[in-house]
């Protein structure tokens, strides 16, 4: 076990020509990803996403962008290529990933973002919290954020949410950066993993959401923990009582300044508190991080922890306590919910769609085997880290506490990337770090990457069938906005809609889908529908549109013939009427 | 530095703060306006708190800005919300008195030094 890996010095002096050609391979690799992804149509009809229509010049964009990082990593005997460079093949890679979308299209993608948004849309109109209206208003940390950034610069809500993955992207790596900077100081290692953690990246978490931030701030109070924060433990000699006591006490703090100690753990007691006020999850992953390190001996001190723990039970007995009266923390709990909820319901679907959900799984498991071999071989060598391998592994503990609406292992894995992508370089970098890995490897190595990449686009993108909207879609919300009462009920297909952005406690949102549950056939689903529209006073408006009848039909949850039976039989009922209709969508208002 | 063993940084900062939270308080057109916004509410609260724990690490201190002027203005904008006086406006100058205060202490640092 070693606290660092010891290698070569960062390469400084002159500027070499490969370095500029690096740069400029760069420079062309975004043009050709940029401009292919702009000339893709919308709406994207393939089921496998993106990854079916991004033309051929988007891929020799990434090929070329990965084949230059890793010439600019391999370097020379000195080290990899200057920093400016790297930093800027990695703005490159996370423009290319991340920012795909928002090069086919100006609308944001996906229908969280929306609602989001509306959220911070509705914090400001009432200038108060309302912990009853639901859920996220037991969190609202996020939210209250955007809202006072919206409301101070004046920028377009959908312009920062279709830029938000590249931003938050960005500040994931720039924390991802200073953490391993505490865990290696192999330069070559601690740009491969920034250049890996973006590669397995699929979870799409990073869009204008509480996660994303909630992230972000975990990334920092890890950091804080591994750096200033940190200890160093003694050998053990045993494993008595008397021999763990001696391990424990004998610890040294890595942070030769008290002050400097001190100061670091309150900044990490003000990110914790924002993080438990900011979101659900993120406060236990970060307290069982800690914990674990704590536990290692690798922490200076053991308050930490349990001002944690305290800071999150607080938060959840007192701003949450209406959230959680409703929904126990430990309600879906259970290895085998969390497993039909997490695995079993999300591999189903049309052909393309079980495709991508298993290339997902794919693109996971091989960073894990790639983590778990450098494991392996680092241990081999007596230079395995416990602190990488322990902060890989604790988001696990997590699985059977909660389903998490499904998405548990997403969040899981995202968790884990920093440290699993830091593990995985021990394989695919030379043994010793100070060595430049051969033509051979490094080639290798290029394709590896390559092969990655094409894995992350189909993954991250594989909904793009359902999750790019239209304009059409766009004006159908708007229309439907205009024709719905205060207090009205809106109804769409399902939840890929871009709904909720505004006026968002102005309406009762619902799905079909909710109201139905799994059965969208016309005899049972057409009257639960009817019914519910029908008793809401102010009367109701059914909106059906592209992208929600795409996700019902790709998810396997419906057929696009059923679907169309359950409009038609809505269509006859009495008090019914089609109010706007363009390509993409139609809106019905229900009177009562 | 200048007189009394103050930084000419620490002067810099809390005078651009004064400036920038009036700035964006009057309105500026859109480009600036973001960028004093931004200013205003998360790099120079940031930067004048990461001044007062005195972080060596280049690499540390630069994502110290980032997370503490977002943790800062999310517990001041979320403080504002649950005590129902919330306006942008407001958490302008309270991050501007933030950080003119953070000035002050590290002001009291380097006088004292």
């Amino acid at each position: 076990m070693i606290s660092t890996l010891d290698v070569t010095s960062r390469t400084e002096g002159r500027w070499k020509r490969r370095d500029l050609w690096c740069a400029l391979a760069g420079v062309v690799s975004l043009a050709l990803a940029a401009g292919a992804a702009s000339t893709v149509d919308v709406p994207v009809n393939s089921d496998l996403g993106l990854v079916a229509v991004l033309p051929f010049p988007f891929w020799a964009g990434v090929l070329l962008l990965n084949a230059a990082f890793i010439v600019a990593l391999r370097g020379d005997a000195a080290g990899p290529a200057r920093r400016p460079v790297m930093i800027w093949l990695i703005v490159v890679l996370v423009l290319v990933l991340f920012g795909t979308a928002s090069f086919v299209t100006d609308i944001p993608r996906g229908e969280v973002a929306f609602r989001h948004l509306g959220i911070a849309d509705a914090l400001s109109r009432t200038e108060g919290i309302d912990p009853t209206i639901d859920g996220y208003f037991n969190w609202p940390g996020f939210f209250a954020l955007l809202a006072t950034v919206l409301g101070a610069t004046g920028l377009d809500p959908a312009t920062v949410a279709l830029w938000a993955p590249v931003f938050q992207v960005g500040l994931w790596l720039a924390a991802v950066s200073v953490l391993t900077g505490y865990l290696t100081s192999d330069p070559r290692r601690r740009w491969l993993v920034l250049w890996l953690f973006c590669l397995g990246n699929w979870q799409d978490q990073d869009y204008l959401s509480p996660q994303a931030f909630g992230f972000f701030l975990y990334l920092v109070v890890i950091a804080l923990v591994v750096g200033p924060l940190a200890a160093r433990p003694p050998r053990i000699h045993g494993f008595r009582p008397a021999d763990l006591v001696a391990w424990w006490r004998g610890r040294s703090p890595a942070e030769p300044r008290p002050g400097h100690r001190v100061s670091a753990l309150a900044v990490a007691i003000l990110l914790v508190t924002v993080i438990s006020a900011s979101h659900q999850l993120t406060p236990f992953m970060v307290v069982i991080a800690i914990a674990a390190l704590t536990l290692s001996g690798h922490v200076w001190t053991s308050r930490l922890v349990l001002i944690t723990a305290v800071v999150l039970t607080l938060w959840l007995v007192y701003p949450a306590s209406a959230y959680l009266v409703g929904h126990p923390p430990l309600a879906d709990a259970g290895l085998k919910v969390a497993t039909e909820a997490n695995v079993i319901d999300r591999v189903s679907g049309t052909a393309g769609h079980v495709l991508v959900v298993q290339i997902r799984i794919v693109l996971t498991v091989v960073l894990w085997a790639l983590a778990a071999a450098g494991a392996v071989r680092d241990w081999r060598r007596g230079r395995l880290d416990i602190r990488v391998v322990l902060l890989a592994l604790t988001p696990l503990l997590l699985f059977p506490a909660q389903a998490y609406g499904g998405e548990m292992l997403i969040r899981i894995s995202l968790f884990a990337l920093p440290f699993i992508a830091l593990q995985a370089c021990s394989v695919l970098l030379p043994t010793d770090g100070s060595t430049r890995p051969s033509s051979r490897a490094a080639a290798g190595l290029a394709l590896t990457c390559f092969l990655l990449a094409v894995l992350i686009v189909t993954g991250r993108y594989g909904n793009a069938k359902y999750d790019v909207f239209t304009d059409g879609e766009l004006d159908a919300v708007a229309a439907v906005q205009d024709l719905a009462p205060p207090g009205s009920s809106i109804v769409s297909a399902a939840n890929p809609t871009p709904w909720r952005s505004e006026e968002y406690l102005e309406h009762r949102y619902r799905t079909i889908t909710d109201l139905c549950l799994a059965d969208l056939s016309p005899a049972t689903c057409g009257p639960l529908v009817y019914d519910y529209a029908r008793t809401n006073p102010s009367g109701a408006v059914v909106l059906l549109t592209r992208s929600s009848e795409a996700s019902l039909v790709l998810q396997g949850t419906s057929s696009a013939g059923e679907f169309a039976e359950l409009e038609e039989w809505l269509s006859v009922q009495d008090g019914v009427e089609l109010a706007f209709s363009n390509a993409d969508a139609r809106a019905y208002v229900v009177a009562r | 530095m200048s007189a009394g063993g103050i930084s000419r940084l620490t002067v810099a900062l809390g005078l651009a703060a004064v400036a920038l939270a009036l700035a964006t308080l009057v309105g500026l057109p859109t480009p600036l306006q973001v960028v004093a916004a931004i200013g205003i509410l998360v790099l120079l609260p940031g930067q004048a708190l990461v001044r007062l724990i005195q972080v060596k690490d280049l690499a540390l201190g630069v994502l110290l800005v980032l997370a503490l002027g977002l943790a800062t203005l999310t517990a001041v904008s979320t403080a504002m919300f649950y005590l129902a006086v919330w306006s942008w406006q407001a958490c302008v100058v309270t991050m501007g008195v933030i950080t003119v205060l953070a000035c002050l202490a590290r002001a009291r640092q380097e006088a004292a030094a």
